[in-house]
């Protein structure tokens, strides 16, 4: 009996790669909830995107670049321990990437990463923000 | 509060940074990431990054190269082409503030992007004189 040999993140990211070509495509049915179809077709009609088809594609392909990409990270924190940022980092960048006036605010940041892992250890740095909201509105009543 | 950045934009500084472990900005560079990879795996609005190819130039980031496969594969980042209209834009930023060319490429690149754009630079001076000049929402974040 011939075996496959085990997949390797190389395979997944040598196949993403290929996405940014146009490759051959594909026909392929998915059992999916009625509703979903619906809603599907509702939201292309709403402006969503050009076709159903495109819709479904690009959704998978976001999940399947966000899928990879964290498997990248974790390798190389893996391999660079002191690479891996801390949560109050991470929300920090949160807060100045969107312009939240909480990244002027780092300290009061740092306290809500520090609290929130208490109850909420797979916090991430969006959920420190809407923490560190909570912590000034109630210092502020 | 603004809306969250639907994507954001490398300059030359943020890939160096990227790049190399024992550059001083290697952590912060990955906490962006972080934000990226959290908001997009969790079913949230996808965020996107962008590289200019002009930057890639400029830093030289060959995707090819077996020393780039690291950099590929934790930035997950897309290309944005120069075409005519698009170096025709550039010029004109360019023209405007007497900033570098990639500068220009960089800011009409997170312009032309769809949603809230964040542009990743140690060049916050020209990188801010740039953005008050485009069209839509585009902020730059100091790396």
């Amino acid at each position: 009996v011939k075996r496959r040999p085990p997949l390797r993140d190389e395979d997944l990211f040598a196949l993403l790669d290929e996405l940014e070509t146009d490759g051959p495509t594909v026909v392929s049915s998915v059992r999916q909830p009625a509703a979903l179809k619906k809603a599907l077709r509702v939201a292309v009609e709403l402006g969503l995107d050009a076709n159903a088809n495109d819709a479904t594609v690009q959704a998978v392909r976001d999940r399947l670049e966000a899928f990879a990409q964290r498997r990248a990270l974790d390798a190389h924190y893996a391999a660079h321990p002191g690479a891996r940022p801390s949560l109050a980092e991470v929300a920090q960048a949160a807060a100045e990437l969107d312009g939240d006036p909480l990244a002027g605010e780092p300290a009061l940041i740092r306290r809500a990463a520090k609290e929130i892992v208490a109850f909420r250890p797979g916090a991430t740095g969006d959920d420190v923000l809407v923490y560190a909201a909570g912590l000034r509105s109630r210092a502020s009543a | 509060v603004t809306a969250p950045a639907a994507r954001v934009v490398l300059d030359n500084e943020a890939v160096q940074a990227l790049s190399d472990v024992a550059h001083s900005k290697h952590r912060r560079v990955l906490a962006f990431f972080e934000v990226v990879n959290q908001r997009s795996g969790r079913r949230r609005q996808p965020m996107t990054i962008l590289v200019p190819v002009a930057v890639r130039i400029e830093a030289r980031w060959d995707r090819r190269a077996p020393s780039a496969a690291s950099l590929n594969r934790i930035s997950r980042a897309r290309d944005v082409a120069l075409d005519g209209s698009r170096a025709d834009r550039s010029a004109e930023l360019r023209a405007a503030t007497g900033v570098s060319v990639v500068d220009a490429t960089v800011a009409q690149a997170a312009e032309a992007s769809t949603g809230p754009a964040a542009i990743l630079t140690s060049d916050t001076a020209d990188l801010r004189r740039l953005a008050t000049l485009l069209d839509g929402d585009v902020r730059v974040v100091r790396l």
